[in-house]
């Protein structure tokens, strides 16, 4: 245990000063609108290139965390076009990395909770096409103690077994564009609670029946657990159903089918 | 069930341990963590301290706190503390639920005892102003909610009494509640401790000090509500399961359970009903509201949960204009989201087949 935090910690230092030297030169960073001290490690870290802070990228999320191991964020960056990648951070979360979003012929939108260490900003960057991260972002106030504290689940004898419940829905919306809503049975680890080593959701792929990818999300470990997505897939007039597939760190495959729901409702 | 101690002299011991006016750093921090739960550091104490607003104006501060407990009597007898309609705050320190007294023949019952121990310090006061020299025979608890529950310990343990279920919840929530409120409210929390009721109730009424209550176990608003109706006078104290003109909270509902507890008190005699939050009701409005906003809290939310909309999609939906001047309603609303959304989820959203 000791050994594995005292591994993590070196690879962080050495991730960070690498960062520090490639970013600190080569270009200079917009002011950071939430202040957090964070803000010129993370940019380093996860918005390599140029970076603009732009209010068209829509986080929506509680002013304070009434569940911080359960916090509803709602990303909306279908203000910008050409969205090739969505990156959500915690700032200062241990594990700052919420998730990545390849809106690969989706809309550029999730929904998903989070789990709060602490009080911290939740920092979103959308790459666009040409390179450049718009990055904007919200504070939400929290107690302490969300992502060491273990999962409900371990308070469940039997809860392995029902690792990869899944309820969903696949949804169509508009013409073109339809709703997915999905959760999982996961206790999604952290691997900072004493004794319970981690063990969490880290893919989400949702494919045409064609073989199309829609969209793709890597998850990271401040998800909370069971986790939910809300994702938006651009959906033709003839597609009828998608594909959804999950692993999760133990290497446990997830498949499931959806048909679309033909109710428009806003 | 009657309690057989002295409860004079016990009120007396808590007057005089009450904070010295000048107190060295030191001596707070050691007073803190004596008094926090267990799972609290010294070190955790001290960040508490500083943590609390304004340190350089300390020397007001930390011992000018003081709750300005409102006393209306809502009764022949009958006192209540109208605690304001809002959430805990810096400013408020949690005065923000109704506490009562009621004077019998032979003492005095008292119904919650606020959220802190300086509040239950105020509440002492108060009752010895109000009806000099009297026994505080017996203390309910009506649930487990820290506002309700955290001036305990001002009081004789054998006087304090609750359900079953409202003491096993507080041996379990309440050091969580603790920690939170210390957050909200700061300074006001300083040297509370979490003390569960010694009496557990059972029976359908009780004879304290030459008055019948009779007493109605209900669930809902938490796992276990109890009301008490004051037999002599017929006023009802609801406890959570009615708000009146304040919006209704929600960290432990059940929502049916909480409508069917609605309908039993709606069908109960009475003169008077002291909701747990806001004004007194005499005409049961207080029931018809509470019933009628977790009512639509539900359809609506159930709505949400079962298109697939994001809990920050469901928050943002417009609250009907009949709730608009409910007091804290879109905090309160917002607070509910968190509280029922996952469970309604784990019910609305079509189960898939997963390989
Ligand atoms: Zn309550």
């Amino acid at each position: 245990m000791m050994s594995r935090i005292l591994l993590q910690a070196i690879v962080t230092v050495i991730a960070l000063t690498l960062s520090y030297a490639l970013a600190a030169d080569t270009r200079t960073l917009p002011e950071d609108p939430l202040n957090s001290v964070m803000w010129d490690n993370l940019a380093g870290r996860f918005f390599p290139g140029e970076v603009v802070i732009d209010q068209r990228v829509k986080v929506v999320g509680p002013h304070d965390a009434e569940d911080q191991m359960q916090v509803p964020i709602t990303v909306d960056a279908t203000a910008l076009d050409n969205v090739v990648e969505i990156v959500a951070l915690a700032d200062l979360n241990p594990i700052p990395h919420i998730l990545t979003l390849h809106p690969t012929r989706a809309q550029a939108f999730i929904g998903f909770r989070v789990k709060l260490e602490q009080a911290s900003p939740i920092r979103v960057g959308v790459k666009t096409s040409d390179g450049v991260w718009h990055v904007n972002g919200i504070y939400v106030t929290a107690a302490g103690g969300g992502c060491t504290a273990p999962a409900l689940a371990h308070g469940i004898d039997n809860w392995y077994q029902t690792l990869g419940e899944t309820r969903a829905l696949f949804r169509r919306e508009t013409e073109n564009s339809a709703r997915l809503s999905m959760r999982m049975r996961h206790p999604m680890d952290t691997g900072l609670a004493p004794g319970i080593p981690v063990f969490y959701m880290n893919t989400v792929e949702v494919t045409s029946p064609a073989g199309d990818e829609l969209a793709r999300v890597e998850l990271f470990e401040p998800i909370s657990e069971n986790p939910t997505l809300t994702l938006k897939p651009l959906v033709e007039d003839k597609l009828d159903e998608l594909l959804v597939y999950a692993r999760d760190t133990e290497a446990n495959e997830f498949n499931f089918t959806l048909p679309v729901t033909e109710t428009i409702k806003n | 069930m009657r309690d057989t101690s002295n409860p004079l002299s016990a009120r007396k011991s808590v007057l005089t341990s009450a904070v010295s006016s000048v107190t060295p750093l030191g001596q707070l921090l050691r007073n803190v963590s004596d008094n926090l739960p267990h799972n609290y550091s010294r070190r955790r104490a001290l960040q508490l301290l500083m943590g609390s607003a304004c340190t350089c104006c300390a020397s007001v501060h930390a011992n000018q706190l003081a709750y300005d407990l409102d006393v209306t009597e809502i009764a022949r007898g009958t006192w209540a503390i109208h605690g304001r309609t809002e959430y805990f705050t810096l400013q408020n320190g949690g005065n923000i639920v109704n506490v009562s007294f009621i004077e019998v023949p032979d003492g005095v019952v008292v119904i919650d005892t606020g959220p802190s121990r300086r509040y239950g310090e105020a509440l002492l006061h108060l009752i010895e102003k109000t009806v000099p020299g009297k026994p505080i025979l017996r203390v309910y608890n009506t649930h487990h909610h820290p506002d309700h529950i955290f001036g305990n310990q001002v009081f004789e343990r054998g006087s304090l009494a609750a359900p079953q279920q409202v003491i096993d919840n507080i041996i379990a929530e309440a050091d969580g509640f603790s920690d939170n409120l210390y957050r909200l409210i700061g300074d006001w929390m300083r040297g509370t401790t979490v003390v569960a009721p010694g009496v557990a109730l059972e029976s359908d009424f009780e004879e304290v000090g030459g008055r019948k209550f009779s007493l109605f176990y209900l669930s809902g608003h938490t796992s276990s509500d109890l009301a008490i109706r004051d037999d002599e006078t017929g006023v009802l104290f609801t406890g959570d399961l009615a708000f009146y003109n304040r919006a209704p909270t929600t960290p432990s509902a059940d929502i049916d359970g909480w409508l069917e507890s609605l309908k039993t008190l709606a069908s109960l005699d009475r003169e008077l009903i002291l909701p747990g939050h806001g004004l007194r009701d005499e005409r049961g409005g207080s029931l018809e509201q509470t019933a009628d906003y977790i009512n639509w809290l539900e359809e609506s939310l159930s709505e949400a949960a079962s298109l697939g909309f994001t809990m920050n999609e469901a928050m943002a939906q417009p609250i009907p204009d009949r709730f608009t001047s409910l007091d804290e309603v879109q905090t309160e609303y917002e607070r509910s989201v968190v509280h029922l959304y996952l469970g309604l989820e784990d019910n609305l959203l079509p189960a898939v087949t997963v390989d």
